[in-house]
């Protein structure tokens, strides 16, 4: 029982690295396409809402990006922060300004869109900080100057919805109003734009689109979405590093103790299995015997340690999620059947490579010389 | 923040001679390595990428430093160029402003008093420790070492299992000596003490081992990870308290699992040990 426990914490590990190792870059993929964008323009030498640098001229980059046939849709999308004077106190947020006919960065949860220039949509973290509910009317104010506690923009704004942002980290307080509203806050951000989101006709190859942009507009970086997930891969190249390290190790683990447990079965069973082989029993069934014993253990371990798995993944994506900025669509942890398939797999292998060494001294014994140890024994 | 406004765009520059000496600035080792810059290179710069040149200027790259361990920045990536500080007001059209002071004191226990005075004063900033400052900054590596520990304690408890599994089974396949033992006189607490005697000794050689292929592994993890994000941070650090606890948890595991598994043996008739 110890044993098969043993055997089952290295499967609950291998699960959990097997998943570590896949599970972030599919989750951000899966995020990545959720609103079937291809392409993503942020200032040049940065990533999307890295820094608070913009991208002038708004209209020009669309009649440039028009200009290509294999554009179907473009999101400008311009990012601020906000200070909402609510009750007694000051509430910060992050806000960004959007077209809501062409959107890719929220989910409306209740309510109405942000489609006039007097509506705000908030969501619950803001909400909860502020306190308001659908249809109040919040004092937004942008542009605060700590010096001399003054605001460059200000106004009344309805809450009109209730949103879910995509790309927003759990405790970040975060609004949206339609970019011209938010350009009329900030003038000194007037036709500027921290993001562009494009989306490819179908068919077409958004690495030719992207490279096409990159010619015609010098001062953005395009990103599609392979080269997103390479950098991804890169910044958090560390978690996958180590789940593959673990993964080797708890493998490795699980066909150690497999194999010694079966050596410790073949060696007090070598009367029995010299009895077997003195009766006629091949050396092919031994070895399939021999074998099955490390595969059956393996497998008793792996589905024991499938659970185990699942329930330590969600504890380490847990801690995992309180990465400062980490949008919460996020899973380090990702489950997924090919996954668990691959864990069980590659356990049920090492079982069969486990079992191989016992399996050749069970076959190669010598009958006679073992059945006169067992008898004098 | 003021430098991460500026997405320096340094191009080598080609242009005629200038009138005025041109002002120096310090670029980071891997900044210089990507750019192929060399102290003494002329570079144009500007705070917006592809910006005319009337809006850019020229300067003299004066140092190629080598940037200090930053947990918040470790994975980013970013360059970094520092600059005078009147040069990068005028550049990026900050005015006569700054983002932060960092203020020393005479002596460490002034800085309370000192914040309070302050922050007391304070009209448009507020003042903060600095310690205070690396914690908040550190929030990525806090959670990365909440991680770590999570997995420490899971590989921990998967070793005990492995451990005691090993030991069991090795004391186990020795009970035909113990009973030849028990059959010749030998008293069970002898037995049990030269068992558990043996299996100390396993476990304290076996976790020396360890320390000798963590440390082995440690030097390995920071060598990879101090090139992969050009940090000069340590990503593994071998204390002497981490290798007190490694041993004694192996020794009070393998020291539990030869009791248990001689108790087992010593408590079994010897005939039966043999299988009569």
């Amino acid at each position: 029982m110890l044993a098969v426990l043993g055997v089952a914490i290295a499967a609950a590990m291998l699960l959990d690295m097997v998943m570590l190792a896949t599970g972030m870059r599919e989750s951000f993929r899966e995020l990545l396409v959720s609103r079937g964008y291809d392409i993503r323009l942020a200032p040049k030498g940065t990533l999307p809402f890295d820094t608070d640098a913009t991208i002038p001229g708004v209209s020009a980059i669309i009649a440039t990006l028009r200009s290509n046939p294999d554009v179907r849709e473009i999101s400008p999308v311009l990012g601020g922060s906000i200070h909402i004077s609510a009750r007694d106190r000051d509430v910060s947020a992050s806000i960004i300004g959007i077209n809501p006919t062409v959107q890719g960065d929220y989910e409306l949860l209740s309510g109405r869109d942000v489609v006039s220039s007097d509506a705000i949509g908030a969501n619950d973290y803001l909400l909860a900080k502020l306190g308001a509910r659908l249809g109040d009317t919040l004092a937004v104010a942008t542009g605060y100057d700590p010096q001399t506690r003054t605001y460059s923009g200000q106004r009344r704004l309805v809450l009109a919805g209730r949103v879910k942002f995509l790309y927003g980290a759990a405790e970040q307080a975060g609004a949206v109003v339609k970019r011209e509203t938010l350009e009329a806050m900030n003038p000194d951000r007037t036709d500027r734009a921290s993001l562009f989101m494009v989306r490819v006709r179908k068919g077409a190859n958004p690495d030719s689109v992207r490279s096409w942009i990159e010619t015609r507009i010098p001062n953005v970086t395009a990103i599609s979405i392979a080269t997103a997930i390479a950098e991804v891969d890169f910044r958090l190249s560390y978690f996958r590093q180590l789940a593959f390290i673990l993964g080797a190790v708890s493998l490795f683990v699980g066909f150690l103790l497999v194999t010694t447990l079966v050596t410790v079965s073949v060696n007090e069973r070598a009367g029995e299995i010299a009895v077997m082989r003195a009766i006629g029993v091949s050396r092919a069934h031994v070895v399939q015997q021999v074998v099955l014993e490390g595969v059956a253990i393996s497998l008793a371990g792996a589905i024991l340690g499938l659970g185990l798995g699942l329930v330590t993944a969600r504890y380490l994506n847990a801690i995992l999620s309180a990465f400062p900025g980490l949008p919460m669509a996020i899973d380090f942890f990702l489950f997924q059947a090919k996954a668990a398939w691959a864990a069980m797999g590659l356990l049920i292998a090492a079982g069969i490579g486990a079992g191989i060494y016992p399996a050749w001294r069970a076959a190669s014994l010598p009958i006679a010389e073992s059945l006169r140890r067992e008898a004098i024994a | 923040m003021l430098l991460a406004l500026l997405p320096v765009a340094l191009l080598l520059q080609a242009s005629a001679p200038l009138q005025i000496q041109p002002r120096t600035i310090a670029v980071d080792e891997a900044f210089a390595s990507k750019a192929h810059l060399h102290v003494g290179d002329r570079v144009t710069i500007s705070s917006r990428a592809g910006a005319a040149a009337d809006s850019a200027e020229t300067a003299i790259v004066g140092a190629i430093v080598r940037r200090g361990a930053d947990p918040s920045e470790v994975a980013r990536g970013d360059f970094v160029a520092r600059m005078h500080l009147d040069q990068i007001q005028r550049l990026s059209g900050y005015g006569d402003r700054v983002d932060r002071f960092a203020i020393g004191t005479r002596s460490a226990t002034d800085i309370d008093s000192t914040l309070a005075r302050l922050n007391h004063v304070a009209f448009g900033f507020r003042a903060y420790r600095s310690r205070d400052i690396a914690v908040e900054t550190s929030r990525t590596f806090q959670v990365v070492s909440r991680f770590h520990r999570a997995i420490g304690v899971i590989t921990i408890v998967a070793s005990s299992v492995f451990l005691l599994c090993i030991m069991v089974l090795k004391v186990d396949e020795r009970r035909r000596d113990i009973a030849a033992l028990r059959l010749m006189g030998i008293s069970r607490s002898s037995v049990v003490q030269s068992i558990v005697i043996e299996a100390a000794l396993v476990a304290v050689l076996g976790s020396l081992l360890g320390v000798v292929i963590a440390w082995a592994a440690s030097l390995f993890i920071n060598w990879h990870y101090q090139a992969l994000y050009r940090t000069p941070l340590h990503f593994s650090v071998i204390t002497p308290p981490i290798v007190a606890l490694a041993v004694g948890l192996s020794l009070v595991l393998g020291v539990g699992a030869g009791l248990l598994a001689s108790l087992r043996l010593v408590r079994t008739a010897p005939l039966a040990l043999f299988g009569r």
